[in-house]
């Protein structure tokens, strides 16, 4: 075994806390390290999706193109459809039921 | 005891409590290693950790 004299020189009373508190210092200090000079874990906490700023550009570019849908204000069941090219138009939600006793 | 002809000063340990003392701090950090090796796995397979 490599390095088994130390302990003839270095007490293990001394030497063997040194080693283990040594440990975690350092890995606490590299952990310390990256979470200073990343956003990931930020970032997970406050709900982004992963993957960074990549990854949440993806994911807004399609929503662009899409037709935003609101609830018409009144508690009615009416919506107000936003389309991508800034139209609007109404339409009215109907319970599945409702649209089979109409047929 | 203590007139030990195998004892090594500084310490007064033998060579076989050395070698004793020894392995159990290899052993720790094997499992120490094994378990971060895990861990970075793990982190390489749910983030994107480096890139």
């Amino acid at each position: 075994m490599n390095n088994v004299k130390m302990w003839l020189v270095v007490k293990p009373t001394v030497g063997v806390p040194l080693f283990l508190s040594a440990v975690p210092i350092g890995s606490v200090a590299v952990h310390v390290a990256v979470l200073s000079n990343t956003t990931r874990v930020a970032d997970f906490l406050s709900g982004k999706p992963i993957g960074g700023a990549a990854a949440t550009a993806s994911l807004v570019l399609p929503e662009a193109e899409a037709a935003k849908v609101a609830f018409v204000p009144g508690g009615s069941q009416e919506v107000l459809i936003t389309m991508p090219d800034g139209t609007t138009t109404r339409a009215v939600l109907q319970m599945p039921q409702d649209l089979a006793a109409l047929d | 005891m203590s007139n030990d002809p195998d004892k090594v000063w500084p310490t007064g340990l033998t060579l076989r409590e050395a070698e004793e003392v020894h392995s159990y701090l290899i052993d720790g950090t094997r499992v120490f290693g094994v378990i971060s090796l895990i861990a970075r796995v793990l982190v390489a397979v749910t983030t994107p950790w480096l890139g």
